[in-house]
């Protein structure tokens, strides 16, 4: 195991020692819906401003469900996962056709048409007061009702999500991805089909997307209509981006801030949007790969500085 | 039987017409170069080939198939790679997945595609440090891309097309800006090709063009004027009015 994961790990057994539990688990579950839009922004190169359509829908269908049906907690979660890969791959199918602004306006367009159903479908979705009420069955005859178990149940499909992720991003599908990231025209001349290929990271996000929406209302016991409206996908965005966006490890990271910020700070300082600005901006001005390039960058600073000579030495050999 | 044939292939953009009713044939195994002036249309000729651009008219027979109108990604499927005038890699990724991902492209089955690691391929990874030997790259095999010289970029490049395992090799350029040095290198990689592969060779170094080719198309505000053997093409008056201008026939 390399020391990536287990600092992860470590990260997943002491973080709920630190701060609340509720927010721990919330910080796993943002973190879930960032290494999804991470496959697509960061790897693919495609900044998609509506993943909150994936997120919220399976949050929706998965908690109506479990509501009125009261499913399994399995057939929850797949459901989740599959309605959140279904609509990406519509919303996929319409959005790779464009590039660029068009490509990013789309995605957002179509974010909000989502929202507004929701907004309207008031007898599903309980339109501006959102779905309440939503239970958490127990798993396997375990009851995760108390926040540390539940805890406990996010932080696995999490770890099991980083893999799975990590999986993708070493496979050729990764590095094809990033080939078109990187030069579309190349990568359609070598033979790779390019639009069905972002098509594929879009279905990805969306089942990742799915996944983490079914888990937060599990987690906050509603589907609030925020959870599908386009300030929760810029989000995300704004996460992943601080994190570091097309390192695995990335989201997890921006994720970890972004909530740490909004949940804890917030209840001391009303303005805590401003911090989260000046990280913003420093990030774009300075760290265009976020916290993952600024630690990878004070590591070379602080081997300079120990060790001027060697480097020097090594840098002219 | 000649492995690509084009049939009064014509492209217009509007009012222009870049490519104007050219015939070619080439010889499984040959070179066969075209020259002519900036702007003749022989770029917008391998577009058309390898299916960037759809033709006005005309057809494409490789292999006995007509391909005219095909996509650039199911062309690359056929056996027909190119390289670029203007260099195009994937800057960030490191010099062998460069070449690595030409070669997976080609695989007939892509098993493992979403989850086995991109390096237990051992077998693509061999062809792909391969091609990369002879190119003359394989000691920086683990390099970024964009941290490598022109001349290194353009030698990558024509990796990148020869991993493909191509029947039908399209260079478009492969010295364009390099130093006297680096050209000859390349003059002497594209040598070591011929005969290996069936190549179509755009090049504007009229020296080397004569030297390497079997047979060569000459065209002008796209119409093929004169095809033949260098020898001939040497002797065309038109060509050598149209284009060779100065240089003395021998």
């Amino acid at each position: 195991m390399s020391k990536a994961w287990l600092a992860i790990v470590a990260a997943v057994v002491l973080l709920p020692v630190f701060v609340r539990q509720a927010i721990a688990t919330e910080i796993w579950i943002f973190a879930i819906f960032g290494l999804g839009l991470n496959l697509l922004m960061g790897y693919t190169g495609l900044l998609s401003f509506g993943q909150a359509t994936f997120f919220g829908s399976g949050a929706y269908v998965a908690g109506y469900l479990l509501k009125y049906y009261g499913v399994n907690v399995f057939l929850a979660l797949g459901v989740g996962i599959v309605v959140g890969a279904v609509l990406a791959a519509a919303v996929g199918y319409l959005c790779v056709q464009r590039s660029g602004l068009y490509f990013i306006m789309l995605t957002f367009a179509l974010n909000q048409m989502f929202y507004f159903t929701a907004y309207q479908w008031t007898t599903v979705t309980g339109g501006e007061d959102g779905m309440p009420g939503i239970p958490r069955p127990s798993v396997l005859g375990f009851d995760i009702h108390r926040p540390l178990a539940y805890y406990s149940a996010v932080a696995v499909l999490f770890l099991l999500s980083l893999w799975v992720m990590k999986c993708i991003v070493d496979s050729p599908l990764g590095k094809i991805l990033q080939a078109i990231r990187e030069n579309e025209l190349r990568a359609e001349a070598l033979g790779y089909n390019v639009p069905r290929m972002k098509l594929a990271a879009f279905v990805v996000g969306g089942a990742f997307s799915g996944l983490a929406g079914v888990l937060y209302a599990m987690l906050f016991g509603i589907v609030p209509l925020e959870s599908i409206g386009f300030v929760f996908s810029g989000n995300v965005v704004f996460a992943t981006l601080i994190g570091g966006s097309g390192s695995l490890y990335g989201p997890v990271i921006g994720s970890f801030v972004f909530i740490w910020l909004s949940e804890s700070v917030s209840s001391m300082w009303a303005r805590w949007p401003l911090l989260l600005g000046v990280a913003f901006v420093i990030v774009v001005l300075f760290f265009r790969g976020g916290v993952v390039e600024a630690w990878a960058r004070f590591w070379i600073w602080r081997a300079v500085r120990r060790a001027p000579d060697a480097v020097q030495a090594d840098a002219s050999r | 039987m000649p492995l690509v044939r084009t049939e009064r292939l014509t492209k217009s953009f509007g009012a222009l017409t870049a490519v104007n009713e050219v015939s070619i044939e080439v010889e499984e195994g040959s070179l066969h170069s075209v020259i002519g002036p900036n702007g003749a249309g022989k770029t917008t000729f391998f577009n058309l080939l390898t299916g960037q651009h759809t033709p006005t008219s005309g057809r494409i027979i490789f292999d006995g198939h007509d391909i005219a109108g095909t996509p650039p990604h199911r062309v690359a499927h056929l056996g027909i790679a190119r390289s670029f005038q203007r260099t195009s890699i994937f800057p960030t990724l490191s010099i062998l997945d460069n070449v690595w991902l030409a070669a997976f492209a080609r695989q007939e089955s892509w098993r493992g595609l979403a989850w086995r690691r991109a390096d237990r391929y051992p077998e693509l990874t061999r062809r792909a440090l391969v091609v990369l030997g002879e190119v003359g790259l394989s000691e920086k095999a683990g390099q970024p891309a964009r941290e490598i010289s022109h001349g290194e970029q353009r030698q990558l490049e024509l990796a990148i097309a020869l991993a493909a395992a191509p029947r039908l090799l399209l260079l478009d350029e492969p010295a364009a800006g390099l130093s006297p040095d680096e050209t000859q290198k390349m003059v002497a990689l594209v040598r070591k090709f011929k005969g290996r592969y069936t190549i179509i060779l755009i090049e504007h170094k009229i020296d080397v063009v004569m030297t390497m080719s079997d047979r060569i198309s000459v065209m002008h505000f796209g119409s093929v004027i004169a095809e033949g053997t260098p020898r001939e093409i040497q002797r065309n008056p038109e060509v050598r009015r149209a284009y060779l201008g100065g240089v003395p026939a021998s």
